[in-house]
């Protein structure tokens, strides 16, 4: 059994969707899903596994954020990244398993205000004390695309996807004309 | 201190009456640009270590979600001034991998040769600052005449010295002539006549090796808890290198050897860097050896970024540097996350030096060869 196939059974087992990824186009050979609570125990076996950190980051989608977590291998070529989407603004913290993932949540934070619980020490880091709620990666409604928008679809799936994105621009202009519009241009 | 909130509370508490705040940077030299650094001091050991970011902070990811994709090609060179070639490379390699492009065989050697020469250029810049930081100010000027021979040959082909521009999705902006690989012949020999002077002058100085060895030490768990990578982590001895481990451009068509050191302290990650000049001067020998014909752009149409994720990692100077890419359909990225090896390798240095003589955090600083800009985006 190879690597990788080793890491999706563990990471199946406690529950996980994990899937070969498809390396040419995707850059990184394991996807995971996670739900918001397994984070945690993801980051554990990525630790037993001897993973280093890549990066943790997030993205701003509609129903909240995807917090995004890639590890690399020193050893074995395999990369994997997991995503987490969390309604609520908040997620476990990792970085008393990996230290590395301190400052990345400091980051994220800084940039999203996604806030991760229990991390010991979520001052600003890079932001200025004075901007700490600005947020500046945050997206307006305009922008703003829902889960599906930002996902990968196969080449034969592709044609609804596109019809529900107009669907949704146009509902989406409604929605910012009654509400006031954001300073932010972009 | 400001307004700036620190963690350190001991100073209030009368039985820690004798410890005090020093303030390093963000104009202190040895920081190597804005990096800002309140230390918690007994005496003469830092008990306490805070790393302040941000003085150089662009937000070149919001940028990014701002523009074209094509528009994005400048900020890549100006992340990282040391070896911005090898974020050009990068960026240009993620589109190219999410649109699936081709790229010409001559224009991968040429960005193979163009990196290479960069990775060199920022070794010497790396080092030469080192061991300014320590005391010795001769050894610079050698570097730096070596630096400006290159620099010199990169101004010919790419246009500019430091924030380079010269890979594009598809390939490199220009073609290399007959001129540009006289020259860099001439460069390679040059710079491997001084590594005996090198030996002599630096890496057997007794005061440089008393300032280097035994300091900083980072066990190879450590390195792996922070993600830390590059000669920071091959200097503890492990030889991961992107460009053997996950092979991309040409560089499987090349032999050379991944240097590493064996204790992980800051004499070792120097060493690091110095045994890989002569490993980027062969990967540069054996590419002009080989260098093919033919064009060196693809034809490359209008890009959509299709949704979903890409991502792609390169070796730059200081060590695995990832872009992360989400697109939504549209040209303009949704998200773009740039993951730079210096952040990683500083966040190391409250574990590293704590209880340190701040003589030897210095030192530890220095040999992790930070670029500032690059930490701040």
């Amino acid at each position: 059994m190879d690597f990788s196939t080793q890491i999706i059974k563990k990471l199946k087992n406690i529950g996980t969707e994990a899937v070969q990824a498809d390396y040419k186009k995707q850059g990184y050979h394991i996807e995971v899903l996670l739900n918001k609570n397994q984070v945690r125990d993801f980051a554990k076996i990525m630790l037993e596994k001897e993973f280093y950190l890549d990066f943790v980051t997030a993205v701003h989608i509609e129903s909240g954020f995807q917090a995004v977590y890639q590890f690399g291998h020193f050893e074995e070529s395999c990369h994997v990244n997991a995503k987490a989407v969390t309604e609520d603004g908040a997620i476990q913290t990792i970085c008393d398993i990996f230290d590395g993932a301190n400052w990345h949540e400091r980051e994220t934070h800084d940039f999203y205000g996604l806030k991760f619980t229990d991390h010991p020490d979520l001052r600003v880091l890079i932001l200025d004390e004075d901007d700490a709620d600005l947020n500046p990666l945050l997206k307006n409604d305009k922008k703003l695309q829902s889960l599906e928008g930002i996902t990968r679809v196969e080449d034969s799936e592709k044609k609804p996807v596109k019809k529900k994105k107009a669907v949704k621009a146009k509902e989406d202009k409604e929605k910012v004309k009654s509400e006031d519009k954001p300073a932010e241009s972009c | 201190m400001g307004t700036l909130t620190t963690k350190f509370s001991t100073i209030q508490d009368p039985e820690e009456k004798h410890r005090f705040l020093l303030n390093m940077g963000p104009q202190h030299p040895c920081t190597h640009g804005v990096l800002r650094i309140v230390l918690e001091m007994d005496g003469e050991h830092a008990m306490g270590i805070d790393p302040i970011l941000g003085y150089g902070h662009r937000m070149h990811e919001k940028m990014a979600e701002c523009r074209p994709w094509s528009g994005f090609y400048p900020n890549t060179g100006r992340i990282d001034y040391g070896g911005a070639i090898a974020y050009n490379h990068g960026y240009c390699a993620l589109i190219e991998k999410m649109a699936g492009i081709e790229v010409p065989e001559r224009a991968e050697y040429i960005r193979v040769i163009t990196v290479e020469l960069n990775r060199i250029a920022s070794h010497f810049l790396g080092v030469g600052a080192y061991i300014i930081d320590l005391g010795a100010f001769t050894p610079i000027l050698y570097m730096f005449d070596d630096r400006e021979d290159i620099l010199d040959a990169l101004e010919d082909i790419t246009g500019s010295r430091l924030t380079y521009c010269h890979h594009r999705v598809g390939g490199v902006s220009k073609d290399i002539d007959d001129l540009f690989i006289k020259r860099t012949r001439a460069i390679i020999k040059n710079i491997r006549s001084r590594f005996d002077m090198y030996d002599r002058l630096v890496t057997g100085n007794i005061i440089f090796q008393k300032r280097t060895k035994d300091v900083g030490i980072i066990p190879l768990e450590m390195a792996r808890r922070y993600g830390a990578t590059g000669p920071v982590l091959r200097g503890s001895g492990l030889g991961f290198d992107i460009r053997k481990n996950e092979p991309y451009s040409v560089y499987p068509e090349f032999d050379f050897d991944i240097p590493t050191g064996e204790n992980g302290d800051a004499f070792d990650r120097y060493m690091v860097r110095m045994l890989e000049l002569e490993q980027s001067l062969r990967i540069i020998e054996q590419a002009l050896d080989k260098l093919p014909d033919g064009p060196v752009m693809a034809k490359v149409k209008r890009i959509k970024l299709q949704p979903g994720d890409c991502s792609f990692s390169v070796e730059a100077a200081r060590g695995v540097l990832t872009y992360y890419l989400v697109g939504d359909g549209s040209n303009v990225p949704y998200k773009l996350k740039i993951r730079v090896p210096s952040y990683s390798n500083l966040s190391l240095l409250e574990e590293l030096c704590k209880g340190e003589l701040l003589a030897d955090l210095v030192s530890t600083m220095g040999s992790l060869d930070l670029i500032i800009p690059e930490i701040d985006r």
